[in-house]
């Protein structure tokens, strides 16, 4: 075992113990993504595969079933990748990596002496995570590496850089292009392999190439990486995970301290990184202002007067309320707020200022204030409908109708608008099942309510429902079809009820409590395409 | 009846759709394989996600039981909620408001430090309370200043000092401090943030920087010009903004002063009555030497007493801002508050050595003070240059002698149409006297004709000789013998004054420099500018001559400058009383004495009690200068008045010498003042006028005048009718007169 340990690298594949909900051991398969020395043992950072990400976790060396341990193979991955997406176990910029590091490798080979489980493949993987894990409070260190080979092969770098890409052409079509084209707003991520795509990369990027040696810091990240494309300027979730590196797939938050919650991060959160290795972060509950420790804590708390979100309250009833906060006008919250948010949101981007976005936070009241439940963000000018782009219940008060409340209220607003909407893509797994949740019972409720009329069957059209709920279209007709409520008989589309969903629909309607009054919502929708919603 | 083949019409969500209970439709299953004509909806998930195994339970769960089930929920990490010191952290209750919470748009910005003292600042904290009283949030704020204003590079101890205003002591501790915490933080600041982008696109795929700004959005559809404006606009307010701010904290400023002062005026009588000083006497004692040698820049860092006083003119000096020229909006970098009000006892001399008084220099004097408020960056104000000479000069040629503002002066405008010769040649007899006088020189003793006197620069005195009818009669006039002209208006034209006052002659190098010196020493420089009372009538003109001879006799026959008899003192005021009337009549527009720059600056303005007719009052009544040596020791009340002109030699002397030559005798009229009680005594204005053969028209007739007087505080009283509206003073620094390196005090007066 020992002896095998000191070759679990980054990329091997092995069954890792851990224990379910009901308390049971299972040995999932996992992907090492990083491993670190802490003085007298290793740790190892696994993601079990066909697991969500939330669920990575370090895990000592005991928990790793070394017999069965899979070293990552080079090609292997490809097919993979294309066909069945799995997780994203080997993320496709190591496949850039790999390539420019084969070029890299005649000229860093000799200082890099590790020893390496499939020396022909991926040499340069292995030691660049590792110099990601050993380094954590300093993650710009991989690059540094690569930035001390670029500046003394500056020329070379040049040449190779372009090779590089050339040797990925044959490989567009296993996805591998799609982190070297920038995003296409409004496009779903998709193996767009076309060679004018390409074209236009090279273009893109030619012009950097020339000069780009002389500025290693800069090139380094982004040769790897393929163009230092921004991303699309609207919408506030990632679809295209090109930007993503070991660093983001890799949660850096302990835990989280939030009044009286202590949360574990799900995901990655871009908080100053110098916070990112203490044990507990603390978040003042209120303005959510990230402190290092207890005391600095206290002492904040003691200029910090705000006891609910620095909005306005459009919405209360009973201890639930409602704040909007404009994320031009209160910048530091909203930058707070998405920073916690991105705790427990994966496509959730932070890439762009928070001037486009309100804010809606729901609030719980009790005498020390409104504590803050969860929230959505939404565009003030959405261009495709959206209308809610993150939404979070905050875990402490997830499984309790929270979210549906949060859901609901969204369309509550989209109600006054008078337009339909939808949440922004993609939605995570626990956003797809409160949303068709939410869909389903909303739904079900104008069908179950509709009396017949005149003796005839009573009936709706999809407009209607949509008009009714603002849910968009498209979201009624999946979720009548996930219900498999639509059928067709004899010739026209019905709607048919089975008996377990309206028993379902009943039982779930009498344990919703939480609802949003629409008589205690002061809204007044505004027309932000007549101001600056930047 | 439906066959599979069969191929299902599009679903149209226009279309109404019956709604069936299942039991209603037992044949349904037959139809079940159409469904597949609905097009399958995206689940909007991403496709690697979609197929996570605890999602695809979760799913299949809710389809098959229609509820969540416990077990097949998806996993998350755990959250606790049992923070157990909750209640202690987060003090106290908040009452629901009735009414939905709206906040204002423009909400009250706490400056409150974002810096937050952590358990080691905490010890620091400890140990220094131990010696001073340092409370947490004023530790925050240093240390949140000290933070902010470095960026990659820390600050300085210098810097910091200017950054934190406090105590030596404590902001050597902190600052060490900080210096040591910094260096040991992991962070690039002790204020953790979320790392910035950078402009050059290095930072594109760091995954710590967030919040970029969208780049893209500056393409705006407005109107451009109509953003240049209002971004123009925006830049206005700020600056009347910030200006407002500097005021106001000035005002702070002046106010705590004023605090201060009362504690010491306490303090003072207290201390009196302890020793049993009831007469004053003590406090004269002590105060006197003091008050031979003030040395005032800023009017707040006056060493004692007069500090009140002094005050109180700048504030009626700063209300007379409006309606006065923006010369004395200039004067406001010149309260140096910060600066005085901690060491006002060494710094001012510093200071003055500093402050040439060009313009250009000023931002740096309170620099530290309002830099903040972006004070200087008004661009409308720019400092009207004096354009009393050389204006070619541009580089601060004048060094040392460069004329700066006085603080508590009041400076106006020149008056253009009085101002150059052609109008004075035009101007009959009364307006010729209103701003010049007969003038001899002491030195090359000799009479001049008809002079203005007026300071040039680095405190050289300027005679701007002016040509009358007089001029023909005044070119005859004996020095020596100087008595009453030919209208025999100045009988008593002071011999004294003669023998003591000196002007020196730049062109007259053969006086030495001992002569000088000891000219210097005993010297008072008495000058006055005879005034036609009565419009232009001769009669008149010789009442005013002689209740000025009688005044002007006195100080000289006393040996003593400024000993005037109560007697004189009187008459005096009530001629000035007449005076004032009669140039109401005549509604004479006169505002200033003389060629502004050229006069003002020596002549100081405060306004005690500013009457309305101060202008045209001072038009009348020369405002004179008074030079005394501060080592005058035996003479108290050392008041002595200096009026010197010296011809400057610029572009004006060629006219001025032209119509000089017609030099005749003049009236020299000399003015005494009446000075004040005790010791701090009154300023008087004496100022016997020699007159001065002309001969030498072309010569560059700069003459210098190195004059030494003992130090005056202020007229203190004057009485209501009186014509003394007040009296500052100015000092120059002994440095500044390079020529005798004594030090001077010039004392200016007004006089209606």
């Amino acid at each position: 075992m020992a002896d095998l340990s000191g070759e679990v690298v980054e990329g091997c594949r092995l069954p890792v113990l851990r224990r379910n909900q009901d308390n049971e051991n299972e040995w999932p398969l996992a992907e090492i993504l990083s491993v670190k020395e802490i003085p007298g043992r290793k740790l190892y950072y696994v993601h079990y595969i066909d697991f969500n990400k939330r669920l990575d976790e370090w895990v000592t060396p005991d928990r790793l079933d070394l017999k069965k341990l899979q070293f990552p193979k080079k090609e292997a991955k490809t097919p993979t990748k294309n066909g069945l997406p799995g997780s994203r176990p080997s993320s496709p910029e190591r496949d850039v990596r790999k390539s420019l590091d084969l070029n890299v490798q005649s000229a860093s080979a000799p200082s890099r002496g590790k020893t390496l489980p499939t020396p022909k493949r991926k040499a340069e993987p292995v030691s660049l995570a590792t110099q990601v894990t050993a380094a954590t409070p300093v993650p710009s260190l991989p690059s540094s590496t690569e930035t001390s080979q670029a500046s003394v092969f500056p020329a070379i770098r040049d040449s190779f850089g372009i090779k590089s890409r050339d040797e990925h052409e044959p490989l567009t079509t296993n996805g591998t292009p799609r982190r070297l084209i920038p995003s296409q707003p409004g496009r779903k991520r998709k193996n767009c392999g076309g060679t004018d795509e390409m074209v236009k990369v090279f273009q893109n990027n030619s012009p950097r190439c020339s000069t780009i040696y002389l500025l290693p810091g800069e090139d380094s990240q982004d040769s790897s990486d393929g163009i230092p494309s921004a991303p699309r300027m609207t919408g506030s979730l990632v679809s295209d995970r090109s930007h993503d590196d070991i660093i983001t797939r890799m949660k850096n938050i302990d835990c989280i301290e939030l009044g009286r919650h202590r949360l574990k991060p799900w995901y990655f959160s871009p908080y100053p990184q110098e916070l990112t290795t203490l044990p507990i972060l603390y978040l003042c509950e209120f303005c959510l202002k990230y402190l290092k420790s207890l005391k600095c804590l206290q002492r904040h708390l003691t200029k910090c007067n705000l006891r609910h979100p620095p909005g306005n309250e459009i919405y209360r009833k009973g201890t639930i309320s409602f704040f909007e906060i404009d994320g031009r006008k209160n910048k530091t919250y909203s930058q707070n707020l998405c920073l916690l948010a991105k705790c427990f949101l994966d496509h959730k981007t932070l890439y762009y200022d928070t001037d486009p976005f309100l804010f809606y936070v729901m609030t719980e009241y009790d005498l020390k204030g409104f504590h803050i439940v969860g929230y959505f963000s939404k565009e003030k000018e959405s261009t495709e409908d959206y209308n809610v782009a993150c939404i979070l219940t905050l875990p402490p008060y997830q499984r309790r109708g929270y979210g549906k409340l949060l859901i609901e209220f969204s369309y509550e607003l989209s109600k006054v608008e008078g337009r339909t909407g939808t949440p922004e893509k993609p939605l995570s797994d626990l956003g797809l099942l409160s949303y068709r949740s939410y869909w389903s019972q909303t739904i079900l409720e104008i069908l179950m309510d509709l009396k017949s009329e005149n003796g005839e069957r009573p009936q709706i059209t999809i407009n209607e429902i949509s008009e009714i709920t603002s849910v968009k279209k498209e979201d009624v007709i999946s979720t009548l079809q996930y219900l498999n409520l639509i059928n067709y008989y004899k010739g026209q589309y019905i709607l048919t009820l089975a008996e377990e969903i309206v028993e379902g629909h009943e039982r779930a309607m009498q344990k919703r409590h939480l609802r949003i009054d629409p008589k205690c919502l002061h809204f007044t929708p505004k027309d932000w395409s007549k101001r600056g919603k930047w | 009846m439906s066959k599979l083949s069969f191929r299902a019409r599009a679903l149209d969500a226009a279309k109404p759709l019956p709604i069936y209970r299942n039991r209603d439709l037992p044949d349904l299953t037959d139809c079940v394989s159409i469904n597949r004509a609905v097009p399958q909806m995206p689940t909007g998930m991403e496709k690697e996600e979609e197929t996570e195994h605890h999602l695809q339970r979760a799913i299949s769960a809710q389809q098959v039981f229609r509820e969540k089930k416990e077990s097949m929920v998806i996993p998350v990490p755990e959250a606790e909620s049992n923070v157990t010191y909750y209640d202690r952290l987060y003090k106290g209750e908040f009452r629901v408001p009735k009414q939905l919470i709206y906040i204002q748009p423009l909400g009250l910005d706490y400056e409150l430090p974002d810096y937050d003292m952590d358990s080691e600042d905490e010890t620091l904290l400890n140990r220094l309370n131990r010696k001073m009283e340092l409370k947490p949030v004023q530790f925050e704020t240093m240390m949140d200043r000290l933070e902010k204003a470095s960026t990659n590079q820390l600050v300085t101890l210098q810097e910091a000092k200017l950054l934190l205003n406090e105590d030596d002591y404590l902001l050597k501790s902190v600052y060490d401090y900080w210096v040591r915490k910094r260096k040991n933080c992991r962070g690039p600041s002790l204020i953790p943030h979320i790392k910035q982008e950078k402009r050059d696109g290095s930072t594109n795929n760091d995954a710590y920087v967030a919040f970029r700004r969208r780049t893209e959005k500056m393409q705006t559809r407005k109107n451009r010009k109509n953003d240049e404006a209002s971004y123009e606009k925006m830049l206005k307010l700020r600056r009347e903004f910030s200006r407002t701010m500097s005021i106001l904290e000035m005002i702070k400023k002046r106010e705590k002063s004023k605090r201060e002062l009362l504690h010491l005026t306490l303090e003072v009588v207290e201390k009196r009555y302890q020793i049993e000083d009831y007469s004053g006497e003590i406090l004269n004692e002590v105060t006197a030497p003091l008050a031979e040698k003030p040395i005032y820049t800023a009017p707040i860092s006056l060493p004692n007493g007069n500090r009140h006083k002094t005050e109180s003119k700048i504030k009626s000096h700063k209300s007379g801002l409006k309606h006065m020229h923006p010369f004395t909006v200039k004067a406001e970098p010149h309260f140096d508050f910060v600066h005085s009000y901690k060491n006002y006892t060494k710094r001012p001399r510093l200071e003055v050595l500093r402050q040439p008084g060009r313009p250009e220099r000023q931002p740096i004097i309170n620099k530290a003070d309002i830099k903040q408020y972006d004070f200087h960056s008004s661009g409308e104000e720019d400092y009207p240059l004096s354009p009393a000479s050389e204006p070619d000069e541009e580089n601060d040629p004048d060094g040392i002698f460069a004329f700066r503002r006085k603080a508590g002066c009041s400076y106006y405008a020149p008056l253009t149409e009085q101002s150059c010769a052609p109008h004075w040649q035009k101007t009959d007899q009364d307006q010729l006297w209103q701003r010049n006088c007969l003038t001899a020189l002491s030195v090359p003793r000799r009479c001049t004709t008809v002079t203005c006197r007026r300071m040039g620069r680095g405190g050289r005195v300027l005679l701007d000789r002016t040509s009358s009818d007089l001029d023909r009669a005044l070119r005859h006039l004996d020095p020596e013998m100087f008595y009453p002209s030919s209208e025999s208006r100045v009988p008593d034209l002071p011999v004294h004054t003669n023998t003591n006052s000196h002007t020196f002659s730049t062109s007259s190098p053969q006086c030495s420099l001992t002569q000088i010196l000891s000219d210097i020493k005993a010297c008072r420089w008495k000058f006055f500018r005879p005034r036609p009372v009565q419009e232009n009538s001769r009669g008149e003109d010789k009442k005013g001559t002689q209740q000025v001879q009688k005044s002007g006799v006195s100080p000289l026959s006393n040996g003593v400058s400024g000993g005037i008899t109560e007697e004189q003192f009187q008459s005096h005021q009530q001629q000035l009383v007449q005076m004032h009337k009669q140039l109401k009549q005549q509604e004479l527009q006169l505002n200033s004495t003389a060629p502004e720059p050229h006069t003002h600056p020596p002549n100081t303005v405060s306004s005690d009690c500013m009457s309305k007719t101060l202008d045209s009052a001072r038009a009348h009544f020369a405002a004179s200068a008074v030079v005394s040596t501060p080592n005058n020791e035996n003479r108290p009340q050392g008041a002595s008045v200096n009026g010197i002109f010296s011809n400057s030699g610029n572009f004006r002397q060629a006219k001025l010498n032209r119509s000089a030559p017609s030099g005749g005798p003049q009236l020299p009229v000399p003015q005494s003042l009446p000075h004040g009680r005790g010791h701090l005594s009154t300023v008087s204005a004496v100022s016997p006028a020699h007159t001065y053969h002309s001969a030498r028209p072309c010569a560059p007739s700069a003459l210098k005048l190195g004059s030494v007087a003992s130090s005056l505080d202020r007229v203190s009283k004057v009485t209501p009718t009186s014509a003394i509206d007040s009296i500052a003073r100015e000092n120059h620094e002994p440095e500044r007169l390079a020529l005798n390196g004594l030090s001077e005090t010039t004392v200016a007066m007004e006089v209606t």
